[in-house]
């Protein structure tokens, strides 16, 4: 917690120290009220002084108005403490998942990253925020309230010093009991929910096998359990209001009876009974108010402790310092006996990967589901690093770069095409913050957009939803096509990015990619017609290299690829397609 | 769901729901009015104590200890009221709950498609769970302090008129000034909370969209950019929350300070009345125990109102839902003995929306044995025809028989078990690896499964899981791969085996070679049963009998492989385009 505690510690100092103060000062006055009611009683009362009576009653009017200052000022530099913090810790939190590889985005997964930037994020701060306010007042009070009984009568004020333990024993018990019992309600909730979901999600297959039935007896079933546990939780946590009620109650009953011997006694005025009944009251109220605090702290320590982690994180990856290879080297990439492995994996994602790709050329990498396709080609962009081996591009072995500078050589088209809320224009501008409509419309060209973008109204400013929801599949692939070639890219990988593309604007696409001069295309594809006029084509099978060559060279010689042709070409490759490809 | 009108009648639903539970409501109220006498009247007696307690030589014990005696039974038998009041409202709450939801679980089951295709999932389970779990948090909140709260101050009333009316005219006048305050504040606030909400909201938006694609940002080295807009939202929603909080703050030290006015303000009558001799000192700290106990009731009870308002709010929600109405009953209707695969379409239109026509004229007739495959660009209505055939849908004018038998005359059950079905779209429920296949044979044998899973080419995927058949999958197959899903959805056909054969691109996460294995299997399995298939690759539906050939929603063409490519349309230039370069 130390880490997170000290955003709030070096920027808010000033206010985590003045918050709790001022409600400090607010409690005091809080706990000098039942001395004054004594003075009335005993002064005012007894020597029937209205004019003594009506001077007390104007000073308690007085503790209310300075009180309501304390107390606003308090509330103030809190709230300031707690936004404060919050920004500052999302700003970190946000910097530090910038920093994260894509090793670390997909151990952590990019959902939990999400509910602790927002969920738990919020907890924490109204935590904070609470804590600052009500984690000193509380003790304060109660403390405060038996340290006022000494003051009045020591022997009185043990009573107060018995009862505190116990009030503190039923509070906390029932607390520590009920805190995992509401976990599993959550749990159960969660169960639920799931369920629901699940029938959602599958309405079609659970309709289609007839399981309606079933699916409603699985579900009362869950529902049942999770009522039994609300039912338990329930009955626990309704007993701390009617055990600390009694215990309080039978605390005054002593009080007044031992009173009543005091004061028959002379050492005990019947307003000093007054006030001591008073400030058993006011613990009363303020033991509640602590544990629900207490609920609210653990809640949001275990949150805290969830956002530490990830700003605990070491980005895995050093920077190198060169901005570019060698000009001129023959091959724009190289593998070099490179293997890659996930953390946390068994077996290498990628072994012995060894290959060369000259510049300009075109490589296709094609292999079946799993078979390490995506993670070779995100090898390049140091997206991954190589477990053992090495990747050089230009030459230079990809450590040894600035990463900035050596992911601006590379363009890539994701598998997921991913559109951002905006305009085309601005979406486009992803790849070149300068472009120019002109060069905007070129690279829509090439990535057979442009009549996409001319059918849209106000063309690149037509207006992107999240996600790019307003647009098909295809659009959406063909202009991540689109915006990666705006980048202008010395290597463009297209990682499976023809997907969703019907064959004939696939065909279209990589005819026009192919006028790109000194641009390394990477095409990863499961579909041998998509690659097969590479100028290399590397066969993987199960994170291994099969085969590397050309179409025909392959046909040949590796099993794998005749076996992956032949599947999407059956029967066919006795000479039609010779006649096909015209 | 559209959004409806405020409907006043949702308390009347809500109070049907409670109906059951009458006799526990009733219990929970004479509890209720047991505590609360209880709560109040434990002051009096203290009060006429403390009386007794006059000063040095003047203390009544004789009187004192029964009284103190008196107050210990009371507060013995107070608590046990509240705790059996407690648990009481509980036991309601949380079955009212339960009905609601199951009722609402059950309503799922029979929407039609139409409905739950058009809303989304997340808008749905949050009606069936937060807003429900909403609904019983406002109900309990309601049940247990707004009835106490109102009591507590009805009672503390008569309770202080008994002993001195003009003391209690300074509490009743002075008290709801606490009110006005917390009211003036919270209309103050309201628009500070709502930007607020609105700029918390545009944070998770662009977190959600920034950190779900950190690849893609971290690819375009946008990572700067990003920073700076987040940067700039983040500094605005700490405005926003500092004012905010800090307004809508001030309401509790603000009641409190009245709170403090009307503790002065009895403190000075009574003692004034004390000293003319119309008050005894007890009676006087009686008062101002209930100066506190009577301000509280009304700050929790505006509270509790407007938590019972948006648990109701909640309630319309659900109650949406439940309200829907569900697809056409099929009681009574035929049921489809067994079938061989015939079926045909007659003059079939339908559409989703009455102004957009999807499919017109629709006329196909299947043989038992025949495979049909429908192909055709995406947004074609390849899908929507297996909608039609499964009678997801029904269809607007005309009618799609089996076995010569109109399917709305059938009963659904028989129907759809005649289809065995796989979708693209894989979906598989939290649980073993087995339930999943045993879906729609749940007594099949081991052996049974593993024959299946073999011809589904599943099984040497499955044997190396950690538990084999028995290991457990998370919500939507967890970490399986996209394939393997799809290899388990083709599992579950293969081991109940229907007569007719649904495939809608159901291998297509799968790679080509064992695509053609699966293929083999199934034609296996499909000898002499009648299917329909949708693809996007065609080399998979070359064999295929009848070949449908869509575009927007219409059939343009329809014949075998070869009679296609020989009319050179728009299935030959398909077919030929994916060999060119």
């Amino acid at each position: 917690m130390r880490k997170l505690l000290k955003h709030l510690t070096d920027n808010y100092l000033k206010e985590t120290i003045l918050a709790p103060l001022f409600k400090m000062l607010e409690a005091i006055l809080e706990l000098l009220v039942p001395l004054v009611v004594a003075a009335i009683i005993d002064t005012g009362i007894g020597s029937g002084d209205t004019g003594y009576v009506v001077k007390m009653a104007l000073l308690l009017a007085a503790f209310g108005i300075v009180g309501l200052g304390f107390a606003v000022t308090a509330q103030y530099f809190s709230a300031k403490a707690a936004a404060g913090f919050a920004r500052s810790v999302n700003g970190a939190l946000f910097r530090k998942i910038q920093e994260f590889s894509y090793a670390q985005l997909d151990k952590t997964g990019t959902s939990t990253l999400i509910t602790r930037m927002t969920g738990d994020l919020n907890q924490v701060q109204s935590g904070v925020n609470l804590t600052l306010r009500l984690l000193l007042r509380s003790p304060f009070v109660v403390f405060g309230a038996m340290i006022m009984a000494f003051t009045i009568d020591f022997d009185m004020a043990l009573i107060f010093a018995g009862a505190i333990p116990v009030l503190a024993l039923v509070v906390f018990g029932v607390m520590f009991v009920t805190i995992p019992l509401y976990n599993k309600v959550r749990g159960g909730l969660d169960t639920v929910l799931r369920t629901t979901r699940e029938n959602l999600t599958g309405v079609r297959v659970i309709r289609a096998f007839h399981k309606e039935q079933d699916e409603i007896q699985y579900f009362s079933g869950e529902n049942q359990s999770l009522t039994r546990q609300q039912k338990k939780v329930g009955r626990i946590a309704a007993l701390m209001n009617p055990l600390t009620f009694v215990i309080i109650n039978l605390a005054i009953i002593l009080l007044i009876n031992n009173g009543a011997v005091r004061v028959e006694a002379g050492i005990l005025t019947q307003g000093a009974v007054v006030a001591l009944y008073n400030y058993m009251s006011q613990i009363l109220v303020e033991l509640i108010k602590l544990a629900n605090l207490i609920i609210n702290i653990t809640k949001s320590i275990a949150c805290g402790r969830r956002i530490e982690k990830v700003l605990e994180t070491e980005a895995m990856q050093k920077d190198g310092i060169e901005k570019n290879g060698f000009e001129g080297y023959l091959y724009a990439v190289e593998f070099r006996k490179a293997s890659l492995r996930y953390p946390d994996a068994a077996e290498n994602a990628l072994s012995d990967i060894d290959f060369t790709a000259e510049r300009g050329s075109t490589v296709g990498i094609i292999g079946g589901t799993g078979s390490g396709k995506s993670s070779l080609v995100n090898m390049i962009g140091r997206f991954y690093d190589a477990e053992e081996g090495e990747v050089f591009v230009d030459g230079l072995n990809v450590r040894d770069y600035e990463i900035e500078a050596l992911r601006s050589k590379i363009g890539i088209v994701p598998q997921k095409a991913v559109l951002f809320k905006g305009t085309i224009r601005e979406n486009m501008k992803w790849g070149n913050e300068n472009a120019t409509d002109e060069e905007i419309f070129k690279a829509l060209e090439l990535a057979q957009a442009k009549e996409i973008v001319e059918k849209k109204d106000g063309g690149l400013d037509h207006m992107i939803e999240q996600g790019g929801k307003n647009l098909s599949g295809g659009q959406r692939q063909r202009f991540t096509i689109a915006r990666a070639l705006v980048k202008k890219p010395e290597i463009l990988i297209l990682d499976d990015s023809a997907s969703a593309l019907d064959y004939a604007t696939d065909a279209a696409l990589r005819k026009s990619l192919k006028t790109l001069e000194n641009t390394t295309v990477f095409i990863v594809s499961q579909r041998t017609s998509s690659i097969q006029h590479a100028d290399k084509i590397v066969v993987l099978d199960d994170g291994e290299v099969a085969g590397i060559g050309t179409h025909d060279e392959l046909l040949q010689s590796c099993e794998v690829y005749k076996e992956i042709h032949n599947s999407q070409f059956k029967k066919e490759s006795d000479g039609k397609e010779g006649v096909n490809n015209g | 769901m559209a959004e409806k009108k405020k409907n006043p009648k949702t308390l009347l639903k809500v109070l049907g729901f409670v109906k059951r539970y009458l006799f526990f409501i009733f219990l929970s109220m004479l509890l209720a009015a047991a505590s609360v006498a209880g709560t109040l009247y434990i002051p009096i007696v203290i009060g006429e104590a403390i009386d007794f307690i006059v000063g040095e030589g003047q203390v009544n014990f004789a009187a004192i200890t029964p009284l103190l005696i008196r107050a210990a039974v009371v507060a013995g038998a107070t608590a046990l009221c509240q705790w059996l009041m407690s648990v009481i409202n509980n036991r309601v709450v949380f079955h009212v709950v339960r009905d609601i939801r199951n009722t609402a679980f059950d309503r799922i089951q029979e929407l039609p498609l139409s409905f739950l295709d058009r809303n989304p999932v997340g808008d749905i389970v949050s009606r069936v769970i937060a807003d429900a779990d909403q609904f019983a948090d406002g109900l309990l909140m309601g049940f247990t302090q707004l009835f106490t709260g109102v009591m507590t101050i009805a009672g503390t009333l008569v309770f202080m008129l008994s002993i001195n009316p003009w003391i209690t005219l300074v509490v009743v006048v002075l008290t709801p000034v606490s009110l006005f305050v917390a009211k003036f504040i919270a209309k103050r606030t309201y628009n500070m909370f709502k930007l607020q909400s609105e700029t918390r909201g545009e944070q998770t938006a662009f977190i959600d969209e920034m950190i779900g694609n950190q690849k893609v940002v971290k690819a375009f080295g946008r990572e700067d950019e990003a920073i700076e807009k987040f940067d700039e939202i983040n500094l605005r929603l700490e405005k926003a929350y500092l004012s905010a909080t800090f307004f809508s703050s001030l309401v509790n030290p603000s009641t409190r300070f009245v709170n403090s006015l009307v503790y002065a303000g009895v403190g000075l009558t009574g003692a004034i009345a004390a000293i003319s001799g119309g008050l005894s000192v007890g009676a006087l700290s009686c008062f101002l125990s209930y100066a506190n106990q009577y301000t509280k009731p009304f700050n929790e009870i505006s509270g509790v109102i407007t938590e019972l308002q948006n648990a109701l709010a909640c309630a319309g929600r659900v109650f949406e839902l439940i309200e829907e109405p569900a697809q056409v009953s099929d009681e009574g209707n035929k049921v489809l003995g067994g079938t061989d695969g015939d079926v045909s379409l007659h003059d079939v239109c339908f559409s989703y929306v009455p102004e957009k026509k999807l499919i017109e004229n629709f006329n196909l007739t299947v043989t038992p044995g025949q495979r049909v495959a429908i192909v055709g660009p995406t947004g074609c209505g390849k899908t929507t025809v297996i909608n039609l055939l499964m009678r997801f849908y029904d269809v607007t004018s005309g009618k799609i028989c089996v076995e010569g038998e109109d399917i709305r005359e059938l009963t659904r059950e028989s129907l759809r078990s005649s289809y065995g079905m796989v979708l693209q779209e894989t979906w598989l429920r939290s649980g073993t690896i087995r339930d999943n296949i045993t879906m729609g044979k749940p007594d099949a044998t081991d052996e049974e499964v593993i024959a299946a899973s073999k011809a589904a080419h599943a099984h040497s995927f499955i044997k190396r899981l950690p538990d084999g058949y028995n290991t457990v999958i998370g919500e939507d197959g967890g970490s399986l791969s996209q394939g393997q899903k799809q290899l388990l959805c083709i599992a579950r056909i293969m081991l109940c085996l229907p007569p007719m054969l649904i495939l809608d691109e159901a291998t297509s996460s799968i790679d080509t070679r064992t695509e053609i294995k699966i293929q083999d299997a199934f034609a296996k399995l499909m000898k002499g049963r009648t299917s329909f298939i949708v693809a996007h690759r065609l080399s998979t539906i070359r064999d295929a009998d009848i070949i449908l050939v869509m575009k927007d929603g219409n059939i343009i063409e329809q014949g075998n492989h070869t009679e296609l490519l020989n009319k050179g349309g728009f299935y030959a230039n398909l077919y030929n385009s994916q060999f060119a370069v």
